[in-house]
């Protein structure tokens, strides 16, 4: 079985600034993927390439055995941008419900039920009709996942897809997410919080562009002997540049 | 290419100006409005130039004042040369005709003065057009043997007499309206949709380009459609102008026209980064298309130059083709050209937008 996200040697420059620098790593099929690292390091460039939003500049990158951008895999993944991106003028339901047409959800009623489910699942089943201008930010991010969701896609691409929201709603995200990779689906998820990162199945460190080390949390923490996953990474960031095979 | 995705984003344009009460007020509303107002301007008006006559004695002034006061625009006053003078110097009348008094000087010519208070040249130019016609046929009538008077008998080949300065705008203010309301709210809300992100959501879902913009066109001509029918009924049962084609094709040419201005408006929109930049490219392609395009001067009439400029305007060809049914009666096998035109405008414009939106998974 081919991994879900392929990455060879993919950089991506916007003018001079190297946003991507040749990253290279392999995300299997049925875990889930955190992206840590620094605002402005990369993550969220990287993000857009996989999901076909963002050319790469250099490299290949193969995301469901497709190289990417390519329409052809849009169906079967799920993308939550850093920011909301959804109509403030429509409800959640019309929101939901213009998606789901897009993404080929057929039938009145099975998407009504979908999207009552998933209203339920995120804690927004009171504000289904209401307009998302009267959101508030934690409820937009929730509002913005229901969408990701919404198709029940292969591979889940969310750009810190917690921020803003309390621990409760936080853990129970984590524990939907988990329940979404155990039954099968591909997470892939940035982040800077380390609490976030220590329950990922894999961990990619990312500073500049440039993936410092891509391994599970507990073989990060014994590489760098720390026993701390953010002294692990800024022991990492401390020496810059080391290829990752090398660590 | 599917229909269910470009039925969506259609729906969802539909149902987003639903929701927003005043552009919605904005489509349907103002333009009733701007209509009513041009309406009332030109056929509300009570004030006509008014012009004082001081008679004098001579055989013509009878001939002379009766022919004035057919013009329907004029309105006469007979006076005393004094009492005129002043009247003018107050701006009371716009112009004082003085007929001869006889019997004059050997030697000295028969004059006829006119005096003009000069201050609005479109009362003065009406006067002088007025006068100039009246005392020749004055004349003619006064010195006619058998007594007869001459006539002038207008016969038109298109429009009639009934038609006037209102009939003939109309038609292209359907045009230049829905043009321009369009092109406005399709550049908005495309750059709406990228300055939120949903463009972003948009190009990694299965919709490609086309279905972009075909859904994007469809949402906005419906609207634009709507309002061009609010306004030809507008237009023809409250403002009663005359016109003698078929409404149907007055309804379908601005349709044709307002798809490329949905086109232009998405093309146009990625090169604005905010709704203020948008507001910026109504003096460059609403401005010159208000001025050039035949609304209010003939193209015929313009410098060289800018005659070639306005065949190169949708608009020009728009209003146009809106004149000739309108007023001329002309039908779908006259405008092969326009339309042709028209649909060029369209398919390019839409072209581009698909090149701009390309440009989005840079
Ligand atoms: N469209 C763009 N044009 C120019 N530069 C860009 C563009 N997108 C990203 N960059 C640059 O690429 C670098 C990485 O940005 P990116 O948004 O990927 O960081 P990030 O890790 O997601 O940061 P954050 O945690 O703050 O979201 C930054 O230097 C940024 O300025
Ligand atoms: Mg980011």
């Amino acid at each position: 079985m081919d991994a879900t996200v392929v990455a060879d040697e993919v950089s991506r420059t916007f003018g001079p600034v190297r946003a991507i620098d040749r990253l290279t790593l392999e995300i299997p099929q049925g875990v889930i993927y955190g992206l840590l690292g620094p605002s402005g390091s990369g993550k969220t460039t990287f993000l857009r390439m996989v999901v076909g939003a963002l050319r790469p500049s250099e490299g290949q990158l193969l995301v469901l055995g497709r190289t990417m951008p390519d329409r052809a895999v849009a169906a079967r993944i799920g993308y939550m941008p850093q920011t909301a991106a959804l109509y403030p003028d429509l409800t959640l339901r019309e929101n939901l419900a213009f998606f789901g047409r897009i993404y080929g959800l057929r039938g009145r009623r099975k998407l009504e039920e979908r999207v009552e489910q998933l209203a339920s699942d995120l804690g927004l089943l009171g504000w289904v009709d209401q307009q998302l201008y009267r959101f508030s930010v934690g409820m937009l991010q929730r509002a913005s996942l229901a969408c990701a969701l919404l198709h029940q896609p292969e591979l889940l691409v969310l750009d810190e897809p917690t921020v803003g929201l309390d621990p409760v709603l936080r853990r129970s995200l984590w524990a939907h997410f988990r329940q979404l990779a155990e039954q099968g689906k591909t997470l892939l998820i940035s982040t800077h919080t380390m609490d976030e990162a220590g329950r990922c199945d894999l961990l990619g460190f990312l500073r500049g562009g440039r993936l410092l080390a891509s391994d599970t949390p507990a073989a990060l923490r014994r590489q760098t002997g720390q026993a701390d996953l953010e002294d692990a990474f800024l022991a990492l960031a401390g020496q810059p540049g080391i290829p990752v095979g090398e660590l | 290419m599917s229909w269910q995705r470009v039925l969506a984003l259609m729906l969802r344009i539909v149902r987003q100006f639903r929701r927003d009460r005043r552009t919605l007020a904005l489509i349907l509303v103002v333009p009733v409005l701007v209509l009513s107002l041009i309406g009332y301007i030109y056929r509300g008006s009570g004030e006509s130039t008014r012009l004082a006559v001081v008679e004098g004695n001579s055989p013509l002034a009878r001939q002379v004042i009766a022919l004035l006061e057919q013009t329907s625009s004029l309105h006469v006053t007979v006076m005393e040369r004094e009492q005129a003078l002043q009247a003018v110097g107050r701006r009371e009348v716009d112009g004082v005709l003085v007929l001869p008094t006889l019997p004059v000087q050997p030697g000295t010519p028969l004059k006829v003065e006119l005096i003009l208070e000069g201050s609005q040249p479109s009362a003065a130019g009406a006067i002088i057009s007025a006068v100039s016609r009246a005392l020749p046929l004055a004349i003619i009538q006064t010195v006619s043997p058998d007594g007869q008077a001459l006539q002038i008998e207008p016969r038109f080949l298109h429009g009639g007499p009934q038609f006037d300065q209102l009939d003939y705008f109309a038609p292209t203010f359907i045009g230049f309206f829905a043009f321009f309301f369009v092109f406005l709210l399709t550049s908005v809300s495309f750059l709406r949709e990228r300055l939120q992100g949903s463009i972003e959501r948009l190009i990694v879902s299965p919709l490609d380009r086309k279905e972009i913009v075909l859904g994007y066109m469809l949402g906005f001509t419906l609207f634009a459609t709507v309002q061009s029918i609010v306004m030809v009924i507008f237009t023809v049962a409250v403002l009663r102008i005359h016109y003698v084609g078929e409404l149907w094709l007055v309804a379908f040419l601005t349709f044709l026209l307002t798809v490329g201005a949905v086109n232009l408006g998405i093309f146009l929109s990625a090169f604005a980064r905010t709704e203020l930049q948008v507001v910026q490219f109504i003096p460059i392609v609403i401005t010159p298309q208000g001025l050039l395009s035949g609304i209010i001067w003939p193209v015929d009439s313009l410098p060289r130059p800018l005659q070639w400029l306005a065949q190169a305007l949708p608009l020009t060809w728009a209003n146009e083709a809106l004149r000739a049914v309108m007023i001329r009666g002309e039908g779908l096998d006259a405008l092969g050209l326009h339309l042709a035109v028209l649909v060029g405008f369209a398919v390019a414009m839409a072209a581009l937008a698909m090149v701009t939106l390309r440009r989005e998974v840079a």
